[in-house]
C-alpha cells in the first residue's frame, strides 16, 4: 500500500533571494533519489518553503523498494572452458565472485556472441529502512549560493554538513510515522546547548504569533495536510503563491485606500515583488506616510531608497506621479499597525534626510570638475583608475559616433562629452550611499547643470541594456534626442570594460563572473542587434573593428595582454546567446553566425533569422541546404574565382550543368543584391529558386568526373554555389541531422 | 530607557546568560570584531562567552556633528558565543524583549547580511536583524579568521546602541538622546564628534602633505614594531600595534592622503599582518592547529 511521505527541514532565516532554486532543487532532487533508490511515488515531489523551512511531500510512495534485477555479463563462453571442459580460471573467477558454481551461470546471447552471466536478484528493502539514506543524501545534494558550516556531520564518513543556515529541526514521516534520522554536531561543539538534531513529528510556527500559549512551540503533526492546517492555524502559510497573491492583494486594497497605486517601477525595476514573498511567513502590509517637502527630490532618489533600502513599496497618483506614502509588507498579524508605520517612517525619514543632504552638496560641484577626483576610485589594478577609464570611453565614444555610426561632428562632440563625464557621478555622495543609482544621478545632475538632453540621457541609460530582450529598458522614446549619443556611449563603457578586463587576465571562466561581462558583452549586441528600433539607424555594425579599437587602449606593455581568440569567441557566445534567448533554433543561429563575429554584425544576424523564420516551410530552400552539406565536403580546399567561374562555362556539357550554369549566372547577381540591401527574405528566395537545378544537377552528374579539366569545372561550379550561399549564410546547419 | 540603562540591561542579561563582561579595548577600533576577546577568542576550540561595550571609530562617516544619524564614533554592544548555542536566536529575540522591544508589537526580520574583513582575512554568515525596517543589529556566525577555518564555530551578535536607543526613546537626532540622569548624547559627545570629524578629514593647522607624511611615519612604525613584537612571541602587544597601523590608515583615508592603488597596498599590508598575528596566537597554544599557508592566507 501506498503512503505519504513528508520531510522538513526547520533552518533558521534562509536568504530570500535562495529559496526558489533551493525549493526546486529539493523536490527535483528527492525525485531523482526516489528513483535512484527505485521507490515508486504516483506523482512528481511536491516542494514548498517559507524562510524557516524546506518541505517536501510526496503523496503516495511505495511501501517497498521494487526488487533489482540484473545481469551481470562475465567472460565469453568461447574463453570460459578449457577442451577438456573444465571452466578456465576467468570463468571460475567470475563465478566465485557471485558465490556460484559455473554450472549455475547462464548464457547470454549478444552481438559479440555468447557470454556467460550472472542473474543478480534483490529483494527490496522496506521503504522506512531506505529513507534515511535518502534524507542524508537530500541533505548532501543541496547546493548553496554560500554555504555555512555550522559544527554538524552525518554519520556517512563525508565530515561536515554544510547548509544555508543552521538546521534547528527536522521532520522526517512516513505514513504518518517518525523514521529515525539523526543530524550529529562536532565534538567540539557538542554540549547542553549544542545537540544533534533528531528527526520527530514536530514543527514550529510563527516565532512570534500565536493564538493560545507561547509563540514558537512545538505543533505535533501526522499527515501533510494536517501540517499544511497546524502551520496555518500557527500563523504560516505554507504556499508561496498564498503569500504572494494575499500580498497583492493588500497592496491594492491599500493603495486604493491612500488613493493611488503601487509604482510601476516596482515591477518594471525591481525585483521586490518577488523576494518578500520570501521574506515572511505571514504577511500583512502597513502603510506609511514621508514628508511633502521630500518630493522635491528626483523620483529615481525616492524610489531606489524606499524600493531598495527599505523593501517599501512607493505609491504614486493616477497620473503615476509619486505620492508622499508607501507601503511596507510586515511579517505579522500587527496589534498595532500604526506603531510599526511611525517607526517605518521614522528610519525612512532618516534616509531621506540624508539623501536630501547628498542632493543639496552635491550640486554645489558641476560634474566636470569631478572627472580629476575619479583619480581616487580604482577600476583595475592594472586599468587604472576611473579618470583613465572617462578619457578612454570619452575618446571611444568619439570614434563610434564617427566611425561606426557615420555622424557629424556636432553628434561627435557630444557622444565624447557625455562619455567623458559618465562616471562622474562616483565621486557624489549620493552614487557613494545609492550605488543603484550610478549613471541615473550623473544624468540628473548634468541635467540640473543644463546640458542638452543628447548629453544628459546619454548618461542617465548608459548602464543599460541589461536584459537582451528585444523591449529591455531603454526604448528609443525615453532615449528622445540622446538615442545617438547613447548608442556610442553605452557601447563604449561596456567595450572598454570587456576589451580592458581581457587584456587584464579577466575573463569570466564557468560561473565566475564578477565583473558581469557576460551582461555587458550582451548589452553590446543588444545594442548592435536593435538599432534600427533604438537608433533608428540600420547600418550594419560589426563588433569586432569597435573591439580592435578599443583594445588599442590597452598597450601589451602596461603588463597586459591582447589575445583576440578568446575575446571574439567570447562575443561570439554572447550573440548566439542572445539570439536563442530570442526564441530562434539553434540550428538557424549556427547558420547566421558561422563566419565569427568579427564578419557578422548582429544586426544581419537577427535580420537574417527572421528572414529564414519566415521561410521556414520552404521545402525548396530545405532541399538546397541538404545539398549544400555535400557541396561542402567535396569542395574542400577549392577556391571560385570570377576567372574560374567564367572558364567553367566552356568546359561543362551534360545539359543539368548547363542548367545550373544558367541559373546562377540569372540568379546570382540578384541574391547578392538581395542581401547586400538587407533583403534577406528575398536573398533566401533566391537560393530557394535554385533548388529544382541543384537537384537535377546532382541526381544527372557526377561530379568527380575521371577527366580531370570536367572534373574542375564542376568543382568550380559547385563552388560557386556554396560561396554564393556561405557568404548569406552556412545553411548546411539547418539540415536536421538524420 | 536612558542610554546608560539600555547598557546595563544588556550587561544583565548577557551575564545571566552565562557571558563573562569584559570592558571596551582601550585602543581605536573600527568594530567591536578587533577587540581580542573577538578576535582570539573565536580562534581555537575553547569554549568562551563574553560581552562587551565598544566605541568604534569610523572616520569616513563623521559628519561634524551635524548629522543626526551618523557618527566618528559609535557604540556597540558586542556578544561572543562559542560555540553557538542553538537557541541562539531565541535568546537574542529574549535580549530584545529585556530591553522593553515586544516583538509581537513590532516586525522583527533576520535578513541575509554576510560580514566580511579584508583586513583580517576573516568573514561570516548571517544576517542584519530589522526593527520595523531599522537595522539594530549585525548577527554573525564565524567562519574564517586569519585565513583560517574555525571550529567550533562562534556567533557574533552586535548591537547597535546609538539605534536602539534611539527606538526605544522615539528620538530623531542621536545628539537628543537621553544618556543618562537627564544629561544628553550631545553633552556628552558633540564636542568630540566635531574635533574628531575635522581631525579625520585632515581640518588641520598644518600643510596637508606634512599631515599626510605624520600619518605615513606613524603607520610604518607601528607596522614594523608589530612585527618584531610578533616574532618576539609576543602576539597581544603585536595586534595591539597592528588594530593602531588599521586606524591610522582609516585617517589616512578619510583625509585624502592616499591614491588608489596605494589604498590597496596598505589594506594587503594590515591584512598580512593581521594573519600572521592570528596564526601566532593559535601557534601559541596548539602549533599543530596552524595549517599551512594557503591561497586564503594571505
Amino acid at each position: 500500500m501506498d503512503r505519504e511521505l513528508l520531510i522538513e527541514i526547520g533552518s533558521e532565516e534562509i536568504p530570500a533571494g535562495w529559496l526558489p532554486d533551493l525549493t526546486t532543487q529539493l523536490a527535483r532532487n528527492l525525485d531523482a533519489l526516489l528513483k535512484e533508490f527505485r521507490l515508486e511515488a504516483d506523482a512528481a515531489t511536491e516542494g514548498y518553503s517559507t524562510p524557516r523551512r524546506l518541505t517536501a511531500r510526496v503523496a503516495k510512495l511505495a511501501e517497498r523498494q521494487e526488487d533489482l534485477e540484473e545481469l551481470v555479463t562475465g567472460p565469453p563462453v568461447s574463453a570460459a572452458f578449457a577442451k577438456t571442459g573444465e571452466p578456465t580460471p576467468a570463468a571460475a573467477g567470475f563465478a566465485k565472485k557471485y558465490a556460484v558454481e559455473v554450472s549455475a551461470l547462464e548464457r547470454h546471447e549478444t552481438p559479440k556472441g555468447i557470454y556467460l552471466a550472472y542473474r543478480v536478484r534483490q529483494r527490496g528493502k522496506a521503504t522506512v529502512d531506505v529513507l534515511a539514506d535518502v534524507l542524508g543524501r537530500l541533505l548532501r545534494g543541496m547546493s548553496f549560493p554560500k554555504q555555512m558550516r555550522w559544527d554538524a556531520f552525518l554519520d556517512d564518513g563525508k565530515g561536515d554538513l554544510v547548509f544555508a543556515r543552521p538546521i534547528r529541526w527536522l521532520v522526517l514521516m512516513y505514513g504518518g510515522r517518525v523514521v529515525p534520522f539523526m543530524i550529529r554536531r562536532s565534538e567540539l561543539a557538542e554540549g547542553s546547548n549544542v545537540q544533534e538534531i533528531r528527526s520527530g513529528s514536530q514543527t514550529y510556527g510563527h516565532r512570534f504569533l500565536t493564538t493560545s500559549g507561547r509563540a514558537g512551540r512545538a505543533i505535533k503533526i501526522k499527515t501533510f495536510e494536517d501540517y499544511q492546517a497546524r502551520l496555518l492555524e500557527n500563523f504560516v502559510i505554507l504556499d508561496r503563491s498564498e503569500r504572494e497573491s494575499r500580498i497583492r492583494r493588500e497592496l491594492e486594497t491599500h493603495a486604493r485606500k491612500l488613493g493611488g497605486r503601487v509604482s510601476s517601477i516596482v515591477a518594471a525595476e525591481s525585483s521586490l515583488l518577488k523576494e518578500v514573498p520570501d521574506l515572511v511567513e505571514y504577511p500583512a502590509v502597513v502603510a506609511g506616510h514621508y514628508s511633502v517637502e521630500f518630493l522635491e527630490l528626483p523620483q529615481e532618489v525616492l524610489t531606489t531608497t524606499m524600493i531598495h533600502h527599505q523593501h517599501f513599496f512607493p505609491v504614486v497618483d493616477e497620473e503615476g506621479k509619486l505620492k508622499p506614502a508607501f507601503l511596507t509588507v510586515v511579517n505579522m498579524q500587527p496589534e498595532k499597525p500604526e506603531v510599526i508605520a511611525r517607526n517605518a517612517e521614522r528610519v525612512l525619514a532618516a534616509r531621506l534626510r540624508d539623501a536630501r543632504f547628498f542632493w543639496d552638496e552635491d550640486r554645489k560641484t558641476p560634474l566636470a570638475s569631478r572627472i580629476d577626483r575619479l583619480s581616487t576610485i580604482l577600476f583595475h589594478k592594472k586599468l587604472g583608475t576611473y579618470r583613465e577609464k572617462a578619457d578612454r570611453v570619452a575618446a571611444l565614444a568619439r570614434w563610434i559616433a564617427t566611425e561606426a555610426l557615420g555622424q557629424p561632428p556636432a553628434v561627435a562632440d557630444q557622444a565624447e562629452l557625455a562619455g567623458r563625464l559618465a562616471k562622474a557621478d562616483l565621486g557624489t555622495d549620493m552614487v557613494r550611499e545609492l550605488t543603484e543609482l550610478q549613471g541615473t544621478m550623473g544624468g540628473i545632475y548634468a541635467r540640473e547643470e543644463g546640458q542638452p538632453e543628447a548629453v544628459w540621457k546619454a548618461i542617465y541609460y548608459h548602464y543599460l541594456p541589461v536584459g537582451v530582450e528585444a523591449d529591455a529598458a531603454p526604448s528609443k522614446q525615453q532615449l528622445g534626442s540622446a538615442a545617438i549619443t547613447w548608442t556610442a556611449v553605452a557601447l563604449a563603457d561596456k567595450l572598454d570594460s570587456i576589451a580592458g578586463m581581457f587584456a587584464a587576465g579577466e575573463r569570466p571562466t564557468g560561473s565566475r563572473d564578477p565583473l558581469g561581462l557576460r551582461r555587458q558583452a550582451q548589452g553590446v549586441v543588444k545594442i548592435l542587434a536593435d538599432l534600427p528600433e533604438l537608433a533608428g539607424l540600420s547600418m550594419p555594425v560589426r563588433v569586432g573593428p569597435m573591439l580592435a579599437r578599443a583594445g588599442e587602449a590597452f598597450p601589451a606593455a602596461a603588463g597586459t595582454t591582447v589575445d583576440r581568440g578568446p575575446l571574439l569567441s567570447f562575443m561570439s557566445d554572447r550573440l548566439v546567446y542572445l539570439l536563442e534567448q530570442r526564441g530562434y533554433d539553434v540550428r538557424s543561429v549556427r547558420a547566421v553566425v558561422h563566419s565569427g563575429i568579427e564578419q557578422v554584425s548582429p544586426l544581419e544576424a537577427r535580420m537574417k533569422l527572421e528572414a529564414l523564420a519566415h521561410m521556414s516551410g520552404s521545402e525548396a530552400l530545405l532541399g538546397v541546404a541538404a545539398l549544400l552539406k555535400r557541396v561542402k565536403n567535396i569542395t574542400k580546399g577549392v577556391t571560385s574565382t570570377p576567372a574560374e567561374w567564367a572558364g567553367v562555362q566552356g568546359r561543362i556539357v551534360e545539359p543539368a550543368e548547363r542548367a545550373l550554369w544558367d541559373q546562377m549566372n540569372a540568379r546570382a547577381a540578384g541574391i547578392r543584391d538581395a542581401a547586400a540591401k538587407g533583403d534577406y527574405r528575398e536573398a533566401f528566395a533566391g537560393i530557394a529558386a535554385l533548388q529544382p537545378a541543384v537537384a537535377k544537377f546532382f541526381d544527372d552528374v557526377l561530379v568527380m568526373a575521371e577527366d580531370e579539366g570536367l572534373r574542375q569545372a564542376r568543382l568550380a561550379l559547385v563552388a560557386a554555389l556554396r560561396d554564393l550561399i556561405m557568404d548569406i549564410a552556412d545553411l548546411s546547419e539547418i539540415v536536421t541531422e538524420s | 530607557m536612558t542610554f546608560q540603562d539600555l547598557i546595563l540591561k544588556l550587561s544583565a542579561f548577557w551575564a545571566s546568560n552565562g557571558c563573562l563582561l569584559q570592558q571596551p579595548l582601550d585602543l581605536e577600533v573600527g568594530a567591536g570584531t578587533s577587540h581580542p576577546e573577538t578576535l582570539f577568542r573565536v580562534l581555537g576550540p575553547k569554549p568562551w562567552s563574553v560581552a562587551y561595550v565598544q566605541p568604534s571609530r569610523r572616520p569616513d562617516d563623521g559628519r561634524f556633528g551635524q548629522n543626526p544619524n551618523r557618527l566618528f564614533k559609535h557604540h556597540q554592544f558586542q556578544v561572543i558565543l562559542k560555540p553557538s548555542p542553538d537557541e541562539v536566536q531565541r535568546i537574542y529575540l529574549d535580549s530584545l524583549e529585556a530591553c522593553g522591544i515586544n516583538p509581537r508589537q513590532h516586525d522583527i526580520r533576520f535578513e541575509e547580511d554576510n560580514w566580511e574583513s579584508p583586513t583580517l582575512g576573516a568573514w561570516g554568515i548571517g544576517w542584519q536583524v530589522l526593527l520595523d525596517g531599522l537595522e539594530i543589529t549585525q548577527f554573525t556566525y564565524f567562519q574564517q579568521v586569519g585565513g583560517m577555518d574555525l571550529s567550533p564555530i562562534s556567533c557574533e551578535i552586535t548591537y547597535g546602541l546609538e539605534r536602539i536607543a534611539m527606538f526605544l526613546q522615539r528620538v530623531d537626532n542621536v545628539f537628543d538622546l537621553e544618556w543618562g540622569g537627564g544629561v544628553k548624547y550631545g553633552e556628552v559627545r558633540l564636542q568630540e564628534e566635531i574635533e574628531q570629524s575635522k581631525y579625520a578629514f585632515g581640518q588641520v593647522d598644518m600643510p596637508a602633505e606634512e599631515f599626510a607624511a605624520v600619518h605615513r611615519d606613524l603607520f610604518d612604525r607601528n607596522y614594523s614594531f608589530a612585527e618584531k613584537l610578533l616574532k618576539s612571541g609576543l602576539i597581544l602587544p603585536a595586534l595591539e600595534h597592528c588594530l593602531k597601523c588599521s586606524h591610522l590608515f582609516n585617517i589616512l583615508d578619510s583625509s585624502g592622503s592616499i591614491g588608489v592603488t596605494e589604498r590597496t597596498a596598505y589594506i594587503l599590508r594590515v591584512r598580512q599582518l593581521s594573519v600572521q598575528i592570528a596564526r601566532g596566537h593559535v601557534a601559541q597554544t596548539d602549533p599543530a592547529a596552524v595549517p599551512a599557508p594557503g591561497p586564503g592566507a594571505l
